[in-house]
């Protein structure tokens, strides 16, 4: 019970987005909780490896530390349809073996120069799952990151309450 | 009768009964309220205060579940509804989910709904246009529908009544074909949209652009400040209810002011079943109602009843308001109630981009959404191959393009430092469509709701008048588009249901002669004159303009009306 409401206290913010904790932290599986996708924790990890690689820390926060792959997760999860969570699963799946086969290590140990070779691969790629995979994450890294608590904040602020109209706002035309 | 049911219906007896809380329901509270007059308003929807009740308004995009777009289990459950441009996380809260309140379509029809205390008036787009007589005397100069029994010097006064105290933002354009009215200052073109102005203006003496004129305070009197309600703050985020009520709805204007008079009873959960017609006394005595929780009913009683509950569902409690004297619904000797149902036809817009005036983009944002272009086709006489018309929205803007190519560091730099779009200017059609007795709505001879109420059945169409506006609609606005010079002009005619305009109207259309029209001049039903109808229903015709201003000032007036005939004893 008491483990429960600490549970319920602490949701995960994935770019300032509060997302509910898997129930039972069963071991080895994703931290976030999912209602129709089974992602594994090292699959998670994996996500987050490469959500990092698409947007990385520079100066500013990249993905990880936004949990954009947690925000990828809840999106695929909740809004997309059943045929393309399957194309999902099944091209993570792939791109584990690819890396394996074509480096003999996990994407993770990869450097930052052969991981983005590697995703750059699967923008077109012939495998339906793979290039679903990758567009989905892809997308979702990057709706996530703009529209992240952080990016609205404190690199394009977003203005809840403009108070103002301007049609004739002067702009460099260069 | 016990004594016990005398007290009973006592405790339930109002001088008035306001059926619906929408944007002319709540109007009719107001004015009722005002004059003194005990009222009750009756909601089928929960409660919905302002402010307190607007649990998204403050949120910002990242605080919503999926970044505002609804789930896919919703969409999928919710077919119709998800249609609806506002259907997003932060405003579906207000807007009806396709099983709770079934009906059934008889041709492919979006019924876009919103129950609760404010109706849509919650929801609406907030633009504001006056009718004029060439909208007016439409049906009779075009030979359609009925004639209206009213021109514009009728109405004038009343707009300028409720637009006083609504506060409607606009220029004094000088137009016959759309009146001018009370403005607040108007929100004004931006750098795009006023270059197309010029070139039209100097190629089309007929065609105007103007800024589109809406109920936004941009510079509020003391009468909105009375209201509690401050200037809008250009949020754009009317759907999830304003916090300043920067715009005008039941929630944020009428119902408060109406409750601060003390002569207000406000009953949200109530679904009124039928108006009741007594056939002894040869008079409606009151209304029946479902509670929407409990299922019980309850009769409440009054002198006089406002039917406003939105257009279909006013037919629809008419219709099934059957006595011995109306047993095909009241007020319904004609047989004419529930058709000549009619819409607007919004189903074609246009894009293109304009290269120029690259020295300036926008700044905040412009809560009237841009221009306005009046109907400018067949107002002065019949010149094409179809009847009426079309008003068109018109905007342009510069987004921020966001290169999404590259990965890595270039690709977090292209997101982070945007490039300025060129100008992209889109418009939309809003065409009046022609009531005809085959586009009807009536009721389920065999499916019931959970409250008793037979299902409405839907059946209206768009027809080969829509069709030929449509495409003048598309070559008007490419040739006023190449015109002005802009680019890669992209017509799209994706067709969408009849309803998703959510401008139904008609079914107990006004008129002169009670065979052939439900209410009088004075939106009084003919045949029952302590009933009235001053929502959409009442629409003889439809024209281009956005209908709530019209249904505010019909209702406006009709009450000053009904009120003077009480004082005669008449009703």
């Amino acid at each position: 019970m008491e483990r429960r409401l600490v549970i319920k206290q602490v949701l995960i913010m994935a770019g300032g987005l509060a997302l509910l904790p898997s129930c039972l932290r069963e071991e080895g599986k994703s931290t976030v909780q999912l209602k129709n996708i089974t992602v594994s924790l090292d699959e998670e990890n994996l996500l987050a490896e490469i959500a990092e690689t698409i947007i990385p820390r520079t100066s500013t926060p990249g993905a990880r530390e936004l949990k954009l792959h947690l925000f990828v997760l809840k999106m695929l999860d909740d809004c997309y349809e059943e045929a393309d969570q399957l194309r999902f699963v099944k091209g993570l799946e792939l791109f584990k073996e690819q890396t394996r086969d074509q480096f003999g290590k996990s994407f993770g140990k990869l450097s930052v120069h052969q991981r983005e070779s590697m995703l750059s691969k699967l923008e077109n790629n012939p495998s339906q799952e793979l290039s679903a995979f990758y567009k989905i994450t892809k997308e979702k890294t990057i709706d996530g990151y703009l529209n992240s608590r952080y990016v609205m904040t404190s690199l394009v602020i977003y203005e809840l309450v403009p108070g103002r109209y301007n049609g004739y706002y002067p702009v460099k035309t260069a | 009768m016990s004594n016990i049911n005398i007290d009973a219906a006592k405790a339930n007896t109002y001088d008035v009964i306001v059926i619906g809380s929408g944007i002319s329901g709540g109007w009719a509270a107001k004015e009722f309220t005002e004059k003194g007059f005990k009222t009750l308003v009756l909601e089928r929807g929960r409660d919905v205060q302002h402010i307190k009740d607007y649990p998204t308004t403050n949120k910002f995009p990242y605080e919503f579940e999926h970044l505002g777009e609804p789930a896919l289990a919703i969409k999928k459950e919710n077919p119709i509804v998800s249609r609806c441009y506002a259907f997003k996380e932060d405003a579906m809260h207000f807007m009806v989910k396709d099983k709770e309140h079934p009906y059934v379509q008889e041709k492919p029809f979006d019924w876009i709904r919103g129950y609760q205390v404010g109706g849509k008036s919650l929801l609406w787009a907030r633009q504001t246009q006056r009718w004029s007589d060439f909208d007016f005397e439409g049906p009779a100069r075009d030979d359609f529908a009925v004639d209206w029994p009213i021109r514009y010097k009728d109405i004038a006064p009343w707009y300028s009544y409720v637009e006083k105290f609504a506060g409607i933002s606009g220029n004094r354009d000088g137009l016959s074909e759309l009146p001018d009215g009370e403005f607040l200052p108007g929100f004004p073109l931006n750098a795009a949209e006023d270059y197309f102005k010029g070139i039209i203006r100097n190629k089309y003496p007929n065609r105007h652009v103007i800024s589109a004129r809406c109920a936004h305070l941009s510079k509020p009197n003391q009468i909105h400040l009375d209201q509690g309600r401050a200037k809008c703050q250009n949020r754009t985020l009317c759907q999830r209810g304003c916090p300043f009520g920067g715009y005008f709805s039941s929630n944020a204007s009428t119902l408060p002011w109406a409750a601060k008079t003390g002569k207000l009873t406000l009953r949200p959960d109530a679904v009124v079943e039928s108006v009741i017609y007594d056939d002894a006394k040869g008079k409606v005595t009151g209304v029946r109602v479902v509670d929407a929780h409990t299922k019980e009913t309850t009769e409440y009683y009054a002198r006089i009843v406002f039917v406003n509950a939105g257009a279909l569902n006013t037919n629809l409690i008419l219709l099934n308001s059957k006595s011995k004297r109306f047993p095909q619904g009241l007020g319904n000797d004609s047989g004419v109630l529930g058709k000549y149902v009619a819409f607007h036809n919004y189903s074609a817009r246009i894009t293109a981009e304009y290269d120029g005036l690259k020295q300036f983009a926008t700044d905040g944002r412009n809560p009237a959404g841009g221009g306005y272009i009046p109907r400018f086709r067949n107002v002065f006489k019949q010149e094409t191959n179809f009847k009426r018309g079309y008003a068109a929205g018109i905007y342009g803007s510069r987004y921020m393009e966001r290169d999404r190519s590259a990965i890595g560091k270039s690709l977090k730099e292209n997101l982070l430092h945007a490039k300025l779009s060129p100008w992209i200017m889109g418009s939309h059609m809003m065409g009046e469509t022609i009531p005809k007795e085959s586009n009807f709505v009536n009721l389920s001879a065999s499916e019931k709701d959970a409250w008793g109420v037979p299902l409405l059945n839907i059946s209206v169409a768009y027809d080969e008048n829509d069709a030929l506006m449509k495409q003048d609609y598309i070559e008007q606005l490419t040739e006023m588009f190449t015109e002005a010079g802009f680019k890669n002009i992209t017509p799209n005619v994706a067709s969408q249901a009849p309803g998703l305009d959510i401008h139904e109207m008609g079914g107990a259309r006004m008129g002169r002669d009670p065979k052939t029209s439900i209410l009088n001049e004075w939106n009084q039903l003919h045949t029952c004159p302590n009933v009235f109808v001053t929502d959409g229903a009442c629409m003889t015709s439809t024209s281009t303009q956005n209908p709530s201003l019209t249904y505010m000032a019909f209702t406006a007036r009709s009450v000053d009306y009904a009120v003077k005939a009480m004082n005669r004893g008449e009703i």
